[in-house]
């Protein structure tokens, strides 16, 4: 493997002046899960890795009068584990008990999983449709960041290189409480998604009173499907309507083919795990 | 590369090492500590036969710094037994004949003695969902999960 330098700094403060000084040199890791597969492949020329996994205070989650917290060293299994991520906004759970396995989500944080921005993040559709808020912090102060604008490209997001993810806000909505995610990889256990889809649904008298969704692996981005949503709004629910539906969905992603699976296909099956979504929300 | 001094304790004993910043923890165990026990298998985190606990924790050896593991308490497949008496799970896979070639016991059986301490009365189905990094290429799964099961429920092939 490559040689690097490692630093494990005690606190948040001490990374951000570690990121001013190296910039582009250093790269935050917590759990490795991601980062260390790709040294070894050579995908990742990082000069020093700058381990946050020891930082207490940024593994928590915590809740006030209308938003949750989570610190972006939080593992996966740390999500799970929580009640507040279980009642709250159970659609981010789903996804965490879907990921990897449970020796990869002791080391995983929700974090990383963010900040790697891969298409395929598992954490990303849910947070997307839970409007969740990243702060962002370095020397310079802190600023926040929509999720649905910080991610720019495969792997590539607005973050800027002396700034670091150090947590991630969700206001409290009744909404969030019924959601559902679905993911589609080649088997169970361990698969990098070949399609996901969030889905957060309201109805009133047979209407979508409110709805968000979100995909992931079936763009360069995991992706708010704004147009299928602005179609679904105040629609009464029957199912030429659904099967409309599926269409938007159809042409609003954009994927890519791949190893996994082609673009053809992903096309057809995201229409197929909205209707999914859809109807397990509704039946 | 500067190495760094780390302290841990590996089944039950206090080390203190020097490392390389790219040593991972699975080199550390096998060719400085000699616990072959722990087995490297893919080296992406794909196969789990690495598992190792971390404060009680399983993670994969392949995919963990060694420098990370400083002040870190770990558990490997030899620090299961209790001298001579082997760990209920450990004779639950002899029992139920739960291995073949053995490449992925170590991983396995501390893969599964991680369930049984969150749900120690797991149904087929939770089984097969925590189990679901391991991989057993001789594919001896339906005899790993019937140990498993048998060591939750004690009895004769189990644990008592």
């Amino acid at each position: 493997m490559d040689q690097f330098k490692y630093i494990s700094p005690k606190t948040k403060e001490e990374v951000l002046e570690i990121l001013k000084q190296e910039k582009s040199e250093a790269c935050i890791v917590a759990g490795c899960s991601n980062v260390l597969p790709y040294i070894k492949d050579k995908k990742l020329p990082a000069k020093l890795l700058l381990d946050i996994s020891g930082i207490e205070e940024l593994n928590y989650i915590k809740e006030s009068e209308d938003e949750i917290y989570i610190g972006a060293g939080t593992t996966i299994s740390g999500l799970i584990n929580s009640k507040i991520i279980r009642e709250e906004c159970n659609i981010l759970y789903q996804a965490a008990e879907q990921f990897a396995d449970p020796t990869i989500r002791n080391s995983a944080t929700i974090g990383g999983n963010i900040a790697d921005a891969s298409p395929a993040a598992d954490v990303a559709p849910p947070l997307l449709v839970l409007d969740a808020v990243l702060e962002v912090e370095s020397m310079d102060g802190k600023r926040e960041i929509s999720l649905k604008n910080f991610f720019v490209g495969p792997r590539k997001t607005v973050l800027h290189d002396d700034e670091m993810i150090s947590s991630i806000k969700i206001k409290d909505d009744p909404i969030n409480k019924n959601g559902c995610f679905i993911k589609l990889g080649l088997r169970q256990a361990m698969a990098i998604s070949l399609a996901t889809v969030a889905l957060i649904l309201e109805v009133e008298k047979d209407k979508v009173a409110d709805v968000r969704i979100a995909m992931g692996s079936i763009a360069p981005i995991p992706l708010r499907l704004i147009k299928v949503e602005e179609f679904l709004k105040n629609k009464k629910i029957n199912d030429e309507f659904i099967e409309e539906a599926v269409k938007k969905v159809r042409e609003e992603v954009k994927p890519i083919g791949d190893v996994r699976a082609s673009a053809e296909y992903r096309r057809y099956v995201s229409g197929i795990l909205f209707k999914r979504a859809f109807r397990k929300l509704t039946d | 590369m500067k190495k760094i001094p780390i302290e841990f304790s590996i089944n039950g004993q206090k080390r203190e090492a020097f490392v390389n910043p790219n040593d991972l923890l699975i080199n550390i165990l096998r060719d400085e500590l000699y616990l072959t026990g722990t087995k490297y298998g893919c080296g992406i985190g794909e196969c789990g036969a690495c598992t190792v606990f971390l404060d009680n924790e399983p993670v994969l050896s392949c995919l963990t710094l060694a420098a990370a593991v400083d002040g870190k308490e770990i558990t490997t497949i030899e620090g299961l037994a209790k001298g001579n008496e082997l760990h209920p799970m450990q004779i639950a896979f002899l029992k139920n004949a739960a291995v073949q070639c053995g490449f992925c016991t170590p991983g396995m059986i501390l893969t599964a003695v991680a369930l049984l301490k969150e749900n120690p009365n797991p149904t087929e189905e939770e089984i097969k969902d925590y189990m679901r990094g391991n991989l057993c290429r001789c594919t001896g799964y339906v005899q790993i999960v019937k140990a498993i099961k048998a060591c939750a429920e004690g009895g004769e092939n189990g644990s008592i």
